[in-house]
């Protein structure tokens, strides 16, 4: 076994080569192999270095005084090895996949310069989870900030780019603020930024302490992860950004926010198993499962691929926030196998999320690779034209939609299941509320499937709606694989869950559920009858046997018959065009009727007349419906319009007369004289 | 050896259940045009069509894709395999251990989600259509299901139906009230799944009123037969949940010849009874708007929350 100091400093400096690599490779014949290759080393070496770490022991590496009387301290337990393994597999394929998506960039763009931050970005979301000082984090946490932030912006020749680069600027420090306010909280009460000294101190912090590292942490982190109402950076920054950093941002990044949650508060929130702490788990419980109805009903009507993706991200992180909620519910109700069953859940929902989102938002990169449209009102028909592009993202659509036998369900059931399990805490009030919670999260369910269903078909399916993607090709081979690779990992969590979840709780050291690939995982009522099962292996046995089955069945009774192509029905009035079909918007129409309230729809419909007064005789229409965004509207707007109000009022006191700067300076000097005389009283 | 005997006759089950499901259809069909007046075509008529639809050539659209051409496929494998865990005649059953209600619930989740697919492959307006509204009906209805099954699984210990089938049948004659609400929603979810009235209409290809009809405007011959004999195996399915649910009287708790031959016979009877009644119930209302069918689908998710509530208290 190599010690795994080294495999990490491997790591480190393979990331730190590729970004160098990167920088002087200018835009040379040999510029995507220098840099992606090294990164897709690097996370194998990661995904080494973190297996490691979960089966072995922790690392824990310490420089002193890296930066004056700060000490870089690097500890890597379970709990970040868990979340390095999700960077590493997702960053190896996605740096396979940038080998052939880049090329589009090469011609047109400075491709050195990103991939340097293409390198430093993938580093500093490991250096996140390792690190085990305030400071550093804050500083790894900011380099991964920035480094996303110019990464979005790296088409910033269209202009809505660099604006969403903007508001993604701006929101991301909104949350880094909130989380050093709560860093700064743990100092104040320990003397030290180091994570060990609040492991050790915080459960004698004081309660009102420990609600105020608490909450500024979830407004923090939950920036980052993209919590309603404060995810309003996420649909705009992760369609601006290229397609292989999305992937990396929706799949992985924003999970840094849920690591650091979860840090918090199991490890340094002096979280105490007592039913004072039950109500950061219900604020939680409210706030992940709004966060997932309203992200799934904006993607059910968004017209953009990878914006639908990105309002997807925030429903999962949704589900995510909600199985911790539970969790953290059950543990201050000293229910303890049931808290390991939601964060088994909402964990095991974390890593998927990140293997189906990572593949979506690749897919979608291929046939914005491949068509030059994100809107998918003109596409359609590539199945034909992308046939494995098309069958993997359909792998994926299916996984995050929750459907058995892949990924998404396994870990939806266990969701569904913590939610059922609700009813042990002996507090009628939180059962019945939580029973409530259940409404918008099995209407998320419901929506999800709606949305790919939507997504799917508009994409790939039936008549093409544009004539230029009548001649696109497949996309090359190394974009495929870095898609099937995530394709066979959510096959594999679906049929054999019994992977995820003995990696999770050896990684969390959970007293582990199944013991062999093919047990059942059971949850048992308090008498000897099963309360529920599952054994996905088996389904997936049965699954085959049923089709092998039907599929004789059918060849016996029916005997052989043969298929005649033709034209689909047409009620017999000739030519059906592409005109004539269900578009996406129409397509979510009665949603968008039920959920009206939410969408503030708007439809106008212009016609014009061959003659004023006769109505029947049209010469054109034109149909018009806009859904607005009402976080945007009535949240967002009134802060930055009275923002910007007030300092435009300040701007006033800025005369650029020398004399009215002198007359400030000496007015600070009195005040503070004053200041000092009253506190010396 | 036990355990065998009781794979075996978990197959059974489920071949009782393929074999009886047009069955059901027929009845149903027979009700209702015995309720119109008319003589109606013999309970065994869609044995006859579906022999006939298997023997038959298929048209497929030049437009469509392997999607199209897998999605019976897929619906039949995914239908087909949840029936092996819903409990007929016997009320615990080796598959229990594999899978619960809301495995059935994700399975059907996924036929649901091809045959949309399938519905706009074909970029047949008619597809689309009924894409769209389906996407609507069954959203809505995800959560008035999980709600109802919520207040099932409470009261008898489980989503395992092993467990929910063995507690009911053990329990007193007199219900739960919350069970009540519950088998209310549950009713108004069967409806809509299924596609009856007020949901959808069966009989009709009218643009006006169709919903599952009109994904499926397209399949021929084979296809079709599997597609219609997976929906009336849903059907039916759903007919012995909520049946073997809330009705569980006959079903046999232990393997000998008597009880499981009682527990067929009432299985058969109980789910008979309750496909005349909604056939009669087709037939005398009408189709909703589908923006009314929200307001059903309210009541039913209204219905199981109040038997939440009754619960807890």
């Amino acid at each position: 076994m190599i010690e795994n100091l080294i495999l990490f400093q491997i790591v480190v400096s393979l990331f730190l080569g590729g970004a160098i690599l990167g920088l002087i490779s200018r835009n040379s014949r040999f510029a995507r192999p220098m840099i992606f290759i090294p990164s897709m080393i690097g996370s194998i070496f990661t995904i080494i270095f973190s297996v490691d770490v979960i089966m072995a022991k922790p690392l824990s590496w310490i420089i002193p005084n890296m930066l004056p009387f700060f000490n870089l301290e690097i500890f890597v337990d379970g709990i970040s090895a868990f979340f390095m393994l999700m960077i590493g597999i997702v960053s190896f394929a996605v740096s396979l996949y940038s080998l052939g998506y880049s090329k589009e960039y090469e011609t047109k763009k400075r491709i050195s310069f990103f991939g340097f931050l293409f390198n430093t970005f993938i580093l500093s979301m490991i250096l996140v989870a390792g690190t085990n000082n305030g400071f550093f984090f804050l500083m790894f946490w900011e380099l991964m900030s920035l480094t996303s932030f110019f990464l979005v912006i790296y088409d910033h020749d269209k202009e809505e780019n660099v604006k969403s680069g903007m508001t993604y600027l701006v929101m991301t420090h909104f949350g880094t603020a909130f989380i050093f306010i709560s860093f700064l909280l743990g100092y104040l009460q320990t003397g030290s930024f180091s994570f060990d000294s609040f492991r050790t101190s915080s459960p004698s912090f004081p309660h009102l302490i420990k609600d105020l590292i608490f909450v500024s942490a979830f407004v923090g982190f939950g920036t980052k992860a993209g919590i309603v109402p404060l995810h309003t950076w996420l649909p705009k920054a992760h369609p601006s950004a290229p397609s292989n950093v999305s992937a990396l941002m929706s799949a992985v990044m924003i999970k840094m926010g849920i690591y650091g949650i979860i840090r918090t508060v199991f490890d340094f929130a002096g979280f105490g198993a007592s039913p004072d702490y039950s109500w950061w788990g219900i604020l939680m419980v409210i706030a992940g499962s709004a966060s997932a109805l309203i992200g799934i009903l904006y993607a059910v009507v968004e017209r953009d691929i990878k914006r639908t993706l990105a309002f997807s991200s925030i429903e999962n992180i949704g589900i995510i926030i909600l199985g911790l909620g539970l969790s953290i519910v059950f543990a201050s109700y000293h229910l303890h196998a049931l808290s390991i069953l939601a964060l088994v859940a909402s964990m095991y929902h974390a890593i998927n999320h990140a293997f189906f989102k990572g593949l979506l938002f690749m897919g979608a990169g291929s046939v914005v690779y491949a068509t030059h449209t994100k809107d998918i009102e003109k596409l359609g028909g590539l199945v034909k034209q992308m046939p494995w592009t098309s069958m993997l993202f359909l792998i994926g659509a299916v996984s995050i939609a929750g459907l058995p036998p892949f990924n998404g369900f396994v870990s939806e059931w266990l969701g569904l299941q913590a939610i059922l399990s609700s009813s042990q805490i002996p507090s009628t009030i939180l059962q019945i509320s939580i029973a409530f919670a259940s409404l918008p999260f099995a209407l998320t369910i419901g929506l999800a499937a709606a949305t790919f269903v939507r997504l799917f078909a508009m994409t790939f399916l039936s008549k093409t709606r544009s004539m230029h993607i009548l001649h696109i090709r497949e996309v090359p081979r190394n974009m495929i694989a870095g898609m099937a690779i995530l394709a066979s990992v959510c096959i594999l969590f679906g049929i054999v869950p019994f992977l995820g979840i003995s990696l999770l709780s050896t990684a969390f050291h959970l007293t582990s559920q199944p013991t062999s690939p093919f047990d059942a995982i059971t949850l048992k009522n308090n008498g000897t009858t099963s309360f529920a099962n599952l054994s996905m292996p088996v389904v997936a046995i049965m699954l085959s046997a049923v089709a092998l089955a039907v599929f004789g069945f059918i060849r016996v009774i029916g005997g052989k018959t043969t298929k005649t192509i033709y034209g689909t029905w047409d009620c017999g009035f000739g030519k059906l065009t592409e005109r004539m079909e269900y578009t996406a918007t129409s397509l979510s129409q009665p949603i968008r009727v039920v959920f009206k309230s939410l969408f503030k729809s708007h439809n106008e419909i212009n016609t014009e007349f061959f003659v004023q007064t006769n109505p029947y005789l049209v010469k054109t229409m034109k149909f018009n419906s806009t859904t607005k965004n009402i976080f945007e509207e009535n949240l967002y707007t009134p802060i930055t319009s009275s923002t910007l109000f007030i300092l435009d009022k300040i701007r006033k006191i800025q005369t650029g007369k020398i004399n009215s700067y002198l007359l400030y300076i000496m007015l600070t000097i009195i005040l503070l004289l004053i200041f000092v005389r009253l506190s010396h009283v | 050896m036990s355990n065998s005997l009781e794979i075996v006759i978990g197959v059974i089950q489920v071949l009782v259940l393929m074999a009886l499901s047009p069955l059901m259809t027929g009845i149903m069909r027979k009700t209702k045009a015995r309720t119109q007046k008319r003589m109606g075509a013999s309970i065994f008529q869609p044995y006859y069509d579906m022999a006939k639809l298997m023997r038959k050539d298929e048209v497929v659209s030049d437009q469509s894709s392997w999607i199209f051409r897998c999605t019976p496929w897929v619906n039949f494998v995914a239908i087909g395999t949840a029936a092996f865990f819903i409990p007929v005649f016997l009320s615990h059953s080796p598959f229990g251990l594999v899978g619960d209600l809301l495995l059935i619930v994700g399975l059907f989740g996924l036929a649901r989600f091809f045959t949309m697919l399938a519905g706009l492959d074909t970029s047949s307006t008619f597809g689309g259509i009924g894409s769209s509204r389906e996407m609507m009906i069954s959203t809505l209805l995800e959560p008035a299901l999980f709600l109802a099954i919520f207040v099932v699984a409470l009261t008898y210990g489980g989503t395992n139906l092993s467990t929910i089938i063995e507690t009911a049948s053990n329990s007193s004659l007199l219900p739960h009230p919350q069970l009540i609400f519950a088998a209310i929603a549950m009713f108004v979810i069967i409806l809509g799944e299924t596609g009856r009235l007020p949901f959808g209409n069966h009989a009709t290809h009218l643009e006006l009123t169709m919903v599952h009809e009109a994904m499926v405007l397209e399949y021929s011959g084979k296809s079709l037969a599997l597609i219609e004999w997976s929906q009336s195996i849903k059907q039916i399915m759903l007919f012995a949940l909520i049946a073997n649910i809330f009705v569980p009287w006959g079903i046999s708790s232990s393997i000998s010849v008597s009880t499981l031959g009682f527990g067929l016979v009432t299985f058969i009877i109980k789910i008979s009874a309750f496909a005349v009644f909604v056939a009669f119930l087709e037939s005398s209302i009408a189709k909703w708007r589908l923006f009314r069918v929200p307001d059903l689908i309210a009541v039913a998710i209204a219905s199981s929350l109040v038997g939440l509530v009754l619960y807890y208290l």
